[in-house]
């Protein structure tokens, strides 16, 4: 099993090249991004949006702020974690026979692709860890708690993103990749549509509407959501993980010879 | 004396694929013989040894492998298993350096120096992306990876096909050692009957997913023969020894399946010694005569 792990990360090799660049750019984005908020164009940006928009609260604009400085330190989770190009590569090379024909049981084969997405992401949220530890340490943005509850809470989402996305690339075949990234995607935005429909349909309502009775704290609720309760998306993410991991070993089966 | 241990054994299998179907597969292969598995191209070679490997699940019949039955939870049967596929199946951008560091975190019998050793004995460069071999070179990184885990028997799916003779002959030589030691065996598939002449103790001949014959191959060559006559002739041989007969302007050529009979039969006619190529053209020939 441990050499099939190998191989899967052996395909992403040339994502894991990308990965150094992309955790050095973003540490420096990170810097400038501080350094920019506090003395530089950001700091007037803020300066300007709380006194010429009435509507914003000075949160508004810290909680803005912190959402762009998210955005770029989830970029090392998202650029290891794309199981997709394995999957791709995979089928590309008629992979399943050798493997099918190694002794390592379908179980153990299945197992494999799931602990090489956990290890992937657990290199990426350690290296965000580690910015969030120095820039909670250097700033006020957020606490180091907060970062870590975001972290949490974005690798979850994407374990579920990459575990449905496994689940359907089973269902189609190979071939169908494509497909199975779409679904996974619609799957997750649908669930989290089901779940916190009243929220979206207010943020949606206001969104396209004339904003009037529009409470930003509402607008906020998400990403309070995303920072503090990060073992609740941790706890769906491995149920979502058992779940698909145990059906797609049941469909694997029962398709042996087609994937 | 030693009963004869089949390393692998199919017993009534079958497959059902709905526009082809391996029909009642049954046969056998003793320990320490190459057995050539001959067919024409999608005869039911590949879904065979697909069973063979539990690659693919069957409807029904029971496969053997050193004894013990194929199933889902014998995955470590495999480990005395090299199998070489007609396409290589590693990435290409691996090199032999990539396909060790996976294969040792694999079999529990990987042998480093042994694989390193092939490769050289190969004239394989183990630090070239494997993407850019040639198909022979891709075959031979196969059968490396098949040798070098100690296996007791290699199962290969038309591993000389689309190869110059020079290299499928190398490969019949690497076949050859293989089999030295007495407790290894070869299941080869080819529709290239030339090469299992030269090295193969056994035959399995499938046609259109069934078995046609199934033996030791010196046997079913000395068995069958291509009986030459004339046109008015042939309604004087015995229908019971035609596997098929093919007449053309110049005379008849019959392929009996009893030589002895034959030869004290007719002892007039032309008697020739039939290739594995003859017998199975002349087979395959008889069904789609049969059929139409």
């Amino acid at each position: 099993m441990k050499g099939l792990i190998i191989k899967d990360i052996m395909c992403l090799k040339k994502q894991l090249t990308t990965f150094v660049y992309v955790i050095s750019g973003v540490v420096v984005i990170s810097i400038l991004y501080v350094l920019s908020s506090r003395f530089g164009n950001l700091a007037e940006v803020g300066k300007t949006l709380l006194d010429e928009n009435n509507n914003m609260s000075e949160i508004d604009v810290k909680n803005l702020g912190s959402m762009v400085l998210i955005m770029s330190m989830l970029i090392p989770v998202v650029s290891v974690g794309d199981m997709l190009n394995v999957f791709i590569a995979d089928g590309k090379a008629g992979f399943f026979k050798v493997s099918a024909s190694l002794p390592v049981s379908l179980k153990k084969r299945m197992l494999s692709r799931f602990l090489t997405i956990y290890a992937l992401f657990a290199i990426g949220a350690f290296v965000d860890t580690i910015l969030a530890l120095v820039l909670s340490a250097l700033t006020d943005i957020m606490s180091f708690g907060s970062f870590l509850g975001i972290i949490v809470s974005s690798a979850s989402v994407l374990s579920i993103y990459s575990a449905l996305m496994i689940l359907y690339c089973v269902i189609l075949g190979y071939g169908r990749e494509q497909y199975a990234q779409v679904f996974a995607l619609l799957t997750i935005i649908l669930a989290f549509v089901i779940i916190k429909f009243k929220s979206v349909k207010f943020v949606v309502i206001h969104v396209l509407g004339d904003g009037v009775g529009f409470d930003s704290s509402t607008f906020w609720k998400p990403l309070d959501y995303f920072r503090e309760k990060g073992y609740v998306f941790l706890l769906i993410a491995v149920l979502v993980s058992i779940v698909s991991y145990c059906l797609s070993l049941y469909i694997a089966e029962r398709k042996r010879g087609v994937i | 004396m030693d009963e004869v241990k089949n390393v692998i054994e199919l017993k009534n299998v079958t497959k059902d694929y709905g526009d082809f179907k391996l029909d009642n597969v049954s046969f056998a292969v003793p320990e320490g013989t190459v057995c050539g598995f001959i067919g024409q191209n999608g005869a039911g070679k590949t879904t065979t040894i697909n069973l063979i490997l539990d690659i693919i699940k069957k409807d029904a019949g029971e496969v053997f492998l050193f004894g013990q039955p194929v199933s889902k939870d014998t995955a470590a049967l495999r480990e005395d298993v090299g199998v070489v596929f007609d396409e290589m199946g590693f990435h290409e951008f691996m090199t032999g350096r990539d396909i060790n560091i996976m294969m040792k975190n694999i079999y529990k019998n990987w042998d480093e120096e042994a694989f390193f050793d092939y490769l050289k004995k190969f004239s394989l460069p183990s630090k070239k992306k494997c993407g850019a071999f040639s198909r022979g070179m891709r075959m031979k990184l196969q059968i490396a990876v098949a040798l070098s885990h100690h296996a007791k028997l290699l199962v290969m799916d038309e591993p000389t096909s689309g190869l110059d003779p020079i290299v499928r002959n190398e490969m019949i030589n690497i076949f050859r050692e293989f089999v030295v030691k007495e407790d290894h065996t070869i299941l080869l598939s080819s529709h290239i009957t030339a090469d299992l002449e030269k090295i193969a103790d056994e035959v399995v001949f499938i046609d259109g997913g069934r078995i046609v014959l199934a033996g030791n191959k010196d046997e079913i060559m000395e068995k069958h023969a291509i009986l030459k006559c004339r046109k008015d002739d042939v309604s004087k041989v015995s229908e019971s020894l035609i596997v098929h007969c093919e007449v053309s302007d110049y005379g008849a050529e019959i392929l009996v399946n009893d030589r002895h009979a034959a030869e004290k039969l007719y002892p007039g006619m032309i008697m020739e010694n039939a290739a594995l190529e003859d017998i199975m053209l002349h087979y395959i020939n008889a069904k789609n005569e049969r059929q139409r």
